[in-house]
């Protein structure tokens, strides 16, 4: 009952193997699927107790990839591919920069990536507008030039 | 913003995509153990939706609640709720007072009849006539009656709404209630804690707003998402309660070492809540972790069960036949073992009498 044991109260530092290689055989599970049926598929890292010894583990199996990507919409998100072609790490940021949700994705691409239709559409509107409000600053240009000019 | 206009059309207008909406439903997906799957099409349903009337009633209450739940500063994934709500109405945070609050509160419930949703903060005090508390020269239980009335929904945020919290303590001078206990014909989804985590307040409202329905919920109306484990469950303690390695004081060796804090009261083994996974902060620490018990404030009573310092007790009479017992009717009614184990302790923490761990261990 004496024995202390070289603990800190901040949490766990060392890591379980295993859970980091239950994540990878799910990873590979749904790689599999999406390479044969194009389904895909999302695993919730942040739901998991996974230590920080854990997540480096993980992150050294899976590897980098070639595309690391960046997002500011209500604080920063960053979406990285791993070494594994269609594994993606995706890690969206709260307040103070801390990881509020982490999620890796078998997919093509992460959905957060792609510009949504009511964006693009909103998009459409508002470039025609400048346009519109361009052509009539230059309208206007023409009329300073020429006060006689009609309309 | 027009009453007609959509969130996602809301946040299109100040430049914001809708990004926001699947970033806001993968956190909400993670903090509410949803199926990560199923952010893109919450994002979509969330987007579709139109801002969210609310009525912020508080009553016997300390303001910790709204302390904090409005905790960040600065515009953030988690402070995008605020955007998704319209808050007609809240004594501490409106900017109107006297005669032109009231007729805010008014006109909100004329203009969103059967659609506003009332979160109260506080109990309500029933003794006297409920003269102990009053607001705009009517009493809090009047009030409640008058604003549930036409509403969509009720969520009992705190303990003092969720149970009658500490008004309700012994002796209870002022005949404090549970909000649940008044309100009847309309769904109560109580979050308690003293205060609630953040989380739970902004992640229940936008679980309502996603699906239009309300969250699965415990038998004291709580939503399993953030109060279906015990502290105890997710403690990072718990390798040291199972091997017997306790703190006894405050200042000891054990609690040095980070060992568990039973003995010296913690009461994590019978309260349900999220402090243990969420934390506090901003996902600093929590209790437990800071080196102090859990008090079990997310539990009803938890001000009058003997102390925060005594170790959780039990009946001395031999506690395995109420055990066989419930779990006859436990296993009939289809109840889960942790309410098992819960409803055995509750009964035992009645008794105030000191057990040892190998106790608890038999009932579980
Ligand atoms: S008794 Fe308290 S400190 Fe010990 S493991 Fe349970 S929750 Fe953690």
């Amino acid at each position: 009952m004496n024995e202390s044991l070289p603990i800190t109260c901040a949490g766990e530092t060392t890591g379980s193997g295993s859970l980091v290689r239950a994540i990878v055989a799910e990873a590979a599970a749904l790689l599999a699927g999406l390479a044969e049926t194009g389904e895909t598929g999302r695993i919730d890292l942040a739901g998991l107790p996974l230590t920080e010894a854990d997540k480096a583990a993980l992150e050294e199996l899976l590897g980098a990839g070639e595309v690391v990507a960046e997002i500011a919409v209500v604080g920063r998100s960053t979406v990285a591919e791993t070494g594994h072609a269609g594994v993606w790490w995706v890690r969206h940021y709260g307040s103070d920069d801390r990881i509020a949700a982490e999620v890796l994705e078998i997919t093509r691409i992460p959905e957060i990536l792609l510009s949504h239709p009511a964006d693009i559409a909103a998009a459409a509107r508002r470039l025609g507008d400048t346009l519109g409000t361009a052509s009539a600053g230059a309208t206007d240009a023409i009329k300073e030039d020429r006060p006689d000019a009609g309309p | 913003m027009p009453a007609h206009e959509t969130l996602g059309e809301m946040l299109a207008a100040r430049g914001i995509s809708r990004r926001a909406f699947l970033k806001y439903t993968s956190w909400l997906a993670t903090l509410m153990a949803l199926p990560p799957g199923m952010a893109p099409a919450m994002a979509e349903e969330l987007a579709k939706a139109k801002r969210q009337s609310v009525i912020w009633l508080s009553f016997q209450e300390c303001t910790g609640c709204t302390e904090s739940i409005t905790r960040s500063f600065s515009p953030t994934l988690e402070d995008l709720i605020f955007n998704f709500i319209s808050l007609d109405y809240h004594h501490t945070l409106q900017a109107a007072s006297g005669e032109a609050a009231e007729h805010a509160r008014e006109a909100a419930m004329a203009e969103n009849k059967g659609k506003y949703v009332v979160v109260v903060d506080g109990s309500v005090p029933v003794k006297d006539g409920g003269i102990y508390s009053t607001i705009a020269g009517i009493s809090n239980l009047q009030m409640l009656e008058e604003t549930v009335a036409d509403s969509l929904a009720v969520i009992a945020v705190g303990t003092c709404a969720a149970y009658g919290g500490i008004p309700h303590a012994n002796p209870n001078p002022t005949g404090a209630v549970a909000i649940s206990e008044l309100v009847k014909g309309k769904p109560v989804i109580n979050i308690p804690g003293c205060p609630p985590i953040p989380e739970a307040m902004t992640g229940t409202i936008a679980y309502l707003l996603s699906f239009g329905k309300l969250p699965d919920l415990d038998t004291l109306g709580r939503p399993l998402a953030f109060f279906g484990e015990s502290i105890h469950d997710r403690c990072y303690r718990r390798p040291f309660y199972e091997r017997g390695l306790f703190a006894k004081d405050f200042d000891d060796e054990g609690a040095r070492s980070g060992w568990c804090l039973f003995e010296v009261g913690c009461k994590g083994p019978i309260t349900y809540n999220a402090c243990a996974t969420l934390k506090w902060n901003g996902g600093v620490s929590f209790p437990i972790q800071s080196g102090h018990g859990c008090l079990g404030c997310s539990e009803p009573d938890f001000w009058d069960k003997g102390g925060f310092y005594r170790p959780l007790s039990t009946p001395l009479r031999d506690i395995t036949p109420t055990a066989a017992v419930a779990a006859g009717i436990g296993a009939a009614a289809g109840l889960a073992a942790g309410a098992l184990h819960r409803a055995i302790k509750k009964d035992a923490a009645k008794n105030h009498h000191t057990v040892t761990v190998d106790n608890l261990e038999k009932s579980s």
